[in-house]
């Protein structure tokens, strides 16, 4: 039987951010995939290099819109590392609460979009009803509902009242209610079982073999948290459980979300409960040390990585993000061509595509542009390898 | 017939029950489907056109009639520009069908009930058509799917049809309304035939878990990718009739169709109003359906159909026939 290509995007309503799948398909199944992700390439890691430590803040944190407080307390970790100062106890529990306030609006976000890809409308709505919730926590909290900026280097920017923390007591308890409800809808609701069970399968020799992060990696029973293996707020004093799923498929990333919803409810309730008293900031110079910092932050979508290279000047010399979805893009091919049982069907594109919750705009790294001669390119690996050989990345 | 005789069955056919009450019907059922279903999901709905959002519907058909005429250079003209007419001729042809003011409907005659079965694999075979006319791999690939979900569940709309013409002894829908009289045909073991009719009039009208065929997610507009304008206008007008003309059959086969108490001399406006609510109980079951499950996959519905629908129907109708 003879293939014909079938693109899917970069504007596609299952789509909700620019990516291209040229999808080779025989009859309704896939049998090759091939990507394009540098449709939005906003040039922030060279615009940070034009601004001071605190000036970057409020760029990186619109990095990505779902996981900004991820971006934001990775970035002051990584300022923080160049300081070498110790960071106050209340602000470090404070960033978790913010943190995983953030994971619990992204998963709740997640939800309602694999539910939609799946056509089930109705889930949709109402898990995006109850994130109301949270959103409204976190404008109560940080003063912002999306882009919150609330930790800061040194600190984290408020501190949160006694009846701020009953407030979100309160809104922990509706969180768990709903989460418990929409477990019982994913676990026993038989077309949702059917629509993600055997669906986009990811192996556990794929899963470690691609490098793929987050929830995808926890779904093909890898435990790889790193709030778990490399705490970096108050997750080692904060007690949680890494939730793994064997099911390897779509399925199980619902259920390994879903979990974890339940997970930062109780690490929120216990982090409120044992509160330290202390400062929640600390003043720090304008320039950090020279030297190198890197570090590792598990955002609601996995892994995510910040690099600096400070020179001791104002500006960061070199700055990289490398987010959890360009990790997961090799886990994206893994499954969408998987072969014999699992293999996939045009209809089930989009909850596979869907289920490693991309956010293409926070991808898009290297691209470049010769204003001259008004060409843009992308550099392959391979090319990228050569060059590096060659030692000179730029020419 | 007489001058006079002409002049009441034109009206009766334009005005009422005719087009146009069917017309301001459709709209109405699209109103009731769109806000019954958002308030099942917790949200509004359509709320400022009129009186709780009540002309939507027809500010949306205006808006659509009222936009720019796009014919995409590539499709099959003629298909693509009769396509949407047969769709909705088909189905206002369909509920003429229909007992509406009393036990008969406009046109009536013996076998009718398998005409209107005929009638909606036509309106299939539109869909199809206008997915290949436009050349639109999304719409083939839209067009493919709804023929093989015509597969699927045809035969048991079909039997489930049969079942209740049986109990009846015969094939008009005048005659499966009369036998009603005392006993809703949905009161037995009918009641199976009504949860496969229910189900094959889903998949008939493409809506969740059985969109396919035009499912946003995965094939964006499915066939209807390339319509707009006036052309989609109708197409969704068509859509609307065919709800109507779905509801009434199921409350033509298995809740009785119009029949009621009725006030001596009233009797077309009594029947009209026990056919409307009879017609939004069944949509309001058909909109339930809708919110509560998510989509199939192609391969799944067919096999549904044939796995579980079929014997369903069969069991139906092999009790029926012992029955009598």
């Amino acid at each position: 039987m003879s293939t014909f290509d079938i693109p899917i995007g970069p504007q596609h309503p299952a789509l909700p951010e620019p990516l291209l799948l040229k999808l080779e398909v025989e009859g309704e199944t896939v049998v090759g995939v091939d990507f394009d992700v540098s449709y939005m390439h906003r040039g922030i890691e060279k615009l940070l290099e034009t601004k001071t430590y605190f000036q970057g803040l409020p760029l990186v944190e619109r990095i990505c819109g779902i996981c900004n407080a991820a971006h934001g307390v990775c970035y002051t970790l990584n300022v923080e590392k160049l300081y070498d100062k110790e960071i106050p106890l209340r602000a470090q529990y404070l960033r978790l609460i913010i943190e995983e306030l953030s994971r619990i609006h992204s998963h709740l976000l997640w939800l309602g979009v694999a539910a939609f890809e799946i056509g089930f409308n109705t889930m949709f709505m109402y898990t995006w009803r109850d994130r109301e919730h949270v959103m409204d926590m976190l404008e109560s909290i940080t003063g912002n509902r999306i882009t919150t900026e609330y930790s800061q280097i040194g600190g984290v920017r408020r501190d949160i009242s006694q009846e701020l923390a009953g407030k979100l007591l309160k809104t922990m308890d509706i969180v768990e209610e709903r989460t418990k409800y929409y477990i019982k809808v994913a676990l026993t609701e038989r077309t949702i079982a059917k629509r993600t069970q055997g669906i986009g399968y990811l192996s556990t020799a794929d899963a470690k073999s691609t490098c793929s992060v987050g929830p995808i990696v926890r779904s093909s029973g890898v435990k790889f948290d790193v709030r778990a293996s490399d705490p970096y707020t108050a997750h080692d004093e904060v007690p949680f459980n890494v939730i793994t799923s064997d099911s390897c498929d779509v399925f199980g990333r619902v259920v390994v979300r879903a979990q974890e919803l339940l997970e930062c409810v109780n690490m929120i309730r216990y982090a409120i409960k044992h509160l330290p008293q202390g400062p929640f900031r600390i003043k720090l110079p304008w320039k950090p040390n020279a030297g190198e910092a890197l570090t590792r932050v598990e955002a609601p979508r996995g892994e995510l990585l910040h690099y600096t290279l400070s020179d001791g000047n104002l500006k960061p010399y070199r700055y990289k993000v490398r987010t959890p979805t360009l990790a997961n893009l090799g886990a994206l091919r893994a499954m969408l061509t998987s072969k014999g049982r699992y293999v996939v069907n045009i209809g089930d594109v989009p909850i596979t595509y869907g289920s490693i919750d991309p956010c293409i705009c926070c991808t898009a790294r290297v691209h470049f542009i010769d204003v001259t001669k008004g060409r843009s390119w992308i550099w392959t690996l391979d090319e990228i390898r050569e060059r590096s050989k060659r030692g000179r990345l730029l020419r | 017939m007489s001058l006079e005789g002409y002049i009441i069955e034109t009206i009766r056919a334009i005005i009422f029950p005719g087009f146009l009450f069917v017309f301001f019907l459709a709209l109405f059922y699209e109103w009731f489907d769109r806000k019954f279903y958002a308030r099942l999901q917790n949200r509004v709905g359509p709320l400022y056109t009129g009186f709780f959002g009540i002309l939507q519907p027809f500010a949306d058909f205006v808006k659509l009639l009222s936009k720019e005429d796009i014919v995409p250079q590539k499709v099959d003209r003629l298909l693509f520009t009769m396509t949407p007419l047969f769709s909705l001729t088909l189905s206002i042809f369909a509920t003429l069908l229909l007992p509406i003011t009393s036990a008969s409907g406009i046109v009536s005659f013996n076998g009718d009930a398998i005409i209107s079965i005929t009638i909606l694999t036509f309106i299939c075979i539109t869909v199809f058509y206008a997915g290949i006319s436009s050349y639109n791999r999304f719409a083939i690939v839209g067009a493919e799917r709804s023929f093989l979900q015509l597969i699927g569940y045809e035969i048991p709309l079909m039997l489930s049809v049969v079942g209740v013409a049986l109990t009846a002894k015969d094939l008009s829908l005048s005659s499966i309304v009369g036998s009603q009289g005392g006993l809703w045909h949905i009161i037995g073991p009918q009641a199976l035939g009504f949860i496969v009719f229910i189900v094959a009039a889903q998949a008939e009208l493409e809506r969740i878990p059985f969109d396919l065929p035009e499912a946003e997610q995965e094939i964006i507009a499915g066939w209807n990718i390339d319509y707009s304008g006036r052309r989609l206008a109708m197409f969704r007008l068509a859509r609307n009739v065919e709800l109507v003309f779905l509801c009434g059959l199921g409350v033509t086969l298995f809740l009785g169709g119009p029949l009621g108490p009725v006030i001596e001399g009233y009797a077309p406006l009594f029947y009209t109003i026990y056919f409307v609510v009879k017609s939004l109980i069944v949509l309001a079951i058909l909109t339930v359906v809708r919110a509560l499950f998510a989509r199939l996959r192609i391969d799944q519905v067919v096999r549904f159909s044939w796995k579980y629908l079929l014997p369903l129907a069969l069991i139906q109708f092999v009790i029926v026939r012992l029955m009598l």
